[in-house]
């Protein structure tokens, strides 16, 4: 997959760390979390600006054709912001899904709205079930026209342009459908983090456009580059976590002391060093063999899945219980983390069907 | 222009050198009874050739087998060596003893000591740990006390490997109990093989004896063995460890029956599937865990040591010990649940049972040797993150007020 020059990523990522200390400041992202769309339209222009909404997209389409390095460093900036926002649904897996497929026609006409912003794209792809996988697909074509169920589906109540997987007699088809259309019915999941945003949509008979290519291996990929820039996202929250609480152990006094220095506090934060540094590595580790294309590239986006995962909700878990009665409080950032927590461990799979998915790629 | 030629020369001078010389050395050989690896005659040899021929310590300066290299070209020397497999390069990097000496011991020790350490022909052993100084290691109460142009030694030291054959122990000793803690330590060279001093090997949870108990009772040790001054023995123990450190591979120990594991997939999977477990569910999920943290801590590492390629330091590295912790815990913990009763079992008939039950027992030589984890955490937490230390009631009084207990 495509690479920028490591000069170019780091100046990337810097430049998007200093927007999102700019915008999506804590009170940014309450304000923000409690819209209806759940994303500050400002903000997400100025990132098109600064070609993250394209990032993944082919340059022929206005995008910086760049690949999981930049994605996977981006993503660590977001995730220590809490950055509320559809680059997942539109910039990631309606890219991929896209470019994994084999329809020209299509990339043409929606690459470049969805580099430039514009464009609001997301990807239908598990029912209820929620398992992000092939049989988890509860939506049946029948000549071009769907029914059924999409649900967890990523900002749908906000997208301009619905990519449908869809059962299509003995195979599968990725279908193209106006979120307007006759027959499509979206409704917006209640989110326990409420910075994320999802619909659940009913199909029946709704008019869809069958785009060309094989739909569940470009699914898979959009998966797999979707869960490196998660693992960002959680490696980059997890350091987010720690420093804010390893500032206030330091701050905190009781006792007579600053509470970092009792064993207690100090050895839990050795601990989530361990944890977070771990999944800095590990997301990288995917970012690279995903970009190599390397053999061993399954086992390493699985590793970081679930080892991302696990450290970012041990982190803010952690976080919680070390800060005490403070981070109890609504208005105390910590459980705004742990929600996001909670939400990355589940999306495109939980974190156990990711060891299984690891020790199978390890040939057992 | 003139540096790069000079290094081209230096590089040239080495391969020459070693064209001309090595010509290998025969299979290291573990001494009996745990006395660690004995330096065969042919080795020896081997050493007093490089150490004549200056390549030893190229760090230092000429007076002490040295050329008064920088660094980096000091590096291509050891880069040659290490090209052809030669062991004896670099000992101005690894040398513990010789290192230490060099820093602070006396004109005649060192005169009388450095040469042989560089060539091992003197054996060394560490005299740091007391029954009652584990992790509090300033607490030490073994006590040197001047007499004439020596000091007399009274105490036991713990945990120390090779003190059989030593010929000298780097020992510290409480030599002024009116001063506080760390201020009233001493660091000597303490010789071994004479009467007053007693070594009886530990028998191990493992059952095995790796290491020695040390009984000093009136032990002599020459004014000339003292390094830097007296109560400056804190100072000379922190660069020492610091070099052990530096050079501490990771010391854990695989499996001991000696029945070969899988060297064409993970070892762990190919011991569930040997077991016939390898579709448990449940198992499948800590077979994937364990694996993962290994896998991290590798990654963990590969990524530290860009980051010090780069000339910036990074966090990472003080984690390893504590990582290798879990790692080694939790590996010996799937592998019982593999076997499950299996793992009732020992002896030669049941080797994974065997070496099953070992790593379980040796996984705490990495837990609590060379600092426990608590400490590995106070560490992290006061050195990386920045907390501050707890408030230590024994640091500034003086030492014979402090309460011991055991």
């Amino acid at each position: 997959m495509a690479t920028l020059l490591a000069e170019e990523r780091t100046a990337l990522q810097d430049a998007v760390i200093r927007l999102l200390a700019d915008r999506s400041a804590e009170a940014d992202v309450r304000r923000t979390m409690e819209t209806l769309e759940g994303y500050d339209p400002a903000l997400w222009a100025q990132l098109a600006d600064m070609g993250v909404t394209g990032l993944l997209v082919e340059e022929a389409f206005g995008g910086a054709g760049a690949g999981p390095l930049e994605l996977e460093a981006v993503m660590e900036a977001a995730g220590a912001a809490l950055l509320c926002s559809p680059l997942l649904a539109s910039g990631v897996l309606a890219v991929l899904l896209l470019q994994g497929l084999d329809d020209a026609e299509a990339r043409g006409r929606l690459l470049p709205g969805i580099a430039a912003g514009t464009t609001l794209a997301t990807v239908a792809l598990t029912g209820d079930s929620g398992t992000w996988t092939e049989d988890g697909v509860a939506v049946t074509a029948s000549s071009d026209n769907l029914s059924g169920i999409a649900s967890y589906v990523l900002h749908a109540q906000n997208a301009h342009v619905l990519l449908v997987l869809a059962r299509d007699g003995d195979g599968m088809a990725v279908f193209e459908v106006d979120p307007n259309a006759a027959g499509v019915a979206i409704s917006a999941l209640p989110t326990f983090d409420h910075t994320l945003r999802m619909g659940r949509i009913v199909f029946d008979g709704a008019p869809g456009r069958r785009l060309a290519g094989a739909a569940w291996p470009a699914a898979r990929a959009a998966i797999d580059l979707a869960l490196v820039g998660l693992a960002g996202e959680q490696a980059g929250g997890s350091r987010r976590v720690l420093d804010f609480t390893i500032d206030y152990a330091k701050s905190r006094f009781q006792f007579g002391r600053a509470i970092g220095s009792f064993q207690a506090i100090k050895h839990m934060a050795a601990d989530l060093l361990l944890e977070t540094e771990s999944a800095i590595s590990a997301a990288r580790n995917a970012a690279a063999r995903l970009a190599e294309g390397a053999p061993d590239a399954d086992a390493a986006v699985s590793l970081a899945a679930f080892a991302c995962a696990d450290a970012f909700v041990k982190t803010t878990a952690d976080a919680v219980q070390m800060h005490g009665g403070i981070a109890f409080t609504w208005t105390h950032p910590a459980h705004l983390y742990l929600r996001r927590a909670r939400a990355d461990a589940q999306l495109f799979g939980s974190p156990a069907v990711h060891r299984e998915r690891y020790l199978k790629a390890l040939g057992a | 222009m003139a540096d790069a030629m000079t290094e081209d020369a230096l590089r040239e001078e080495v391969r020459a050198w070693l064209a001309a010389n090595w010509q290998g050395l025969p299979k290291p050989q573990p001494g009996a009874g745990g006395a660690g690896w004995t330096v065969s005659p042919e080795q020896k040899a081997w050493l007093a050739k490089v150490v004549e021929a200056r390549w030893a310590a190229p760090r230092w300066p000429e007076a002490w087998f040295g050329r008064g290299l920088p660094d980096a070209q000091a590096r291509i020397i050891e880069r040659e060596f290490a090209a052809v497999g030669a062991p004896g390069s670099g000992q101005d990097r690894t040398n513990l003893w010789a290192n230490t000496l060099l820093a602070g011991g006396t004109e005649g020790l060192k005169q009388k000591l450095i040469g042989p350490l560089l060539r091992q022909e003197v054996a060394m052993c560490l005299l740091y740990s007391e029954p009652g100084a584990g992790s509090d290691l300033a607490g030490i109460r073994t006590k040197a006390e001047k007499a004439g142009d020596h000091y007399v030694v009274q105490g036991s030291k713990v945990w120390t490997s090779g003190a059989a054959t030593a010929d000298y122990g780097m020992l510290i000793a409480r030599t002024d109990w009116d001063a506080s803690k760390h201020a009233g330590i001493s660091f000597f060279f303490l010789p071994m093989k004479q009467p007053g001093v007693e070594v009886r090997p530990l028998r191990q949870i493992t059952d095995e004896s790796h290491f020695n108990e040390v009984f000093i009772t009136d032990a002599i040790v020459p004014e000339e063995n003292l390094l830097k001054g007296l109560g400056e023995g804190w100072g000379v123990l922190q660069t020492a460890l610091a070099y052990e450190r530096s050079v501490m591979g990771e010391g854990a120990r695989g499996p001991r029956s000696g029945v070969a594991e899988s060297k064409t997939e993970e070892p762990m999977i190919a011991l569930a599937r040997e077991a016939g477990r390898l579709g448990d569910p449940l198992l499948r999920q800590d077979l994937a865990q364990v694996i993962a943290y290994r896998r991290l801590n590798a990654l963990n590492t590969a990524r530290a040591k860009a980051d010090l390629a780069q000339g910036t330091s990074s966090p990472v590295m003080s984690l390893g010990k504590l990582a290798m912790s879990r790692i080694l815990h939790e590996e010996a913990r799937v592998r019982t649940a593999i076997l499950g009763a299996g793992s009732l079992l020992e002896g030669p008939d049941h080797p994974r049972a065997e070496d099953a039950n070992f790593l379980t027992l040796n996984a705490y030589f990495t837990s609590i040797g060379g600092g426990t984890d608590q400490i590995q955490r106070n560490i992290i937490g006061e050195r990386v993150l920045g907390l501050p230390k707890e408030p230590e009631v024994d640091r500034d009084i003086p030492f014979r007020e402090v309460k011991s207990g055991r």
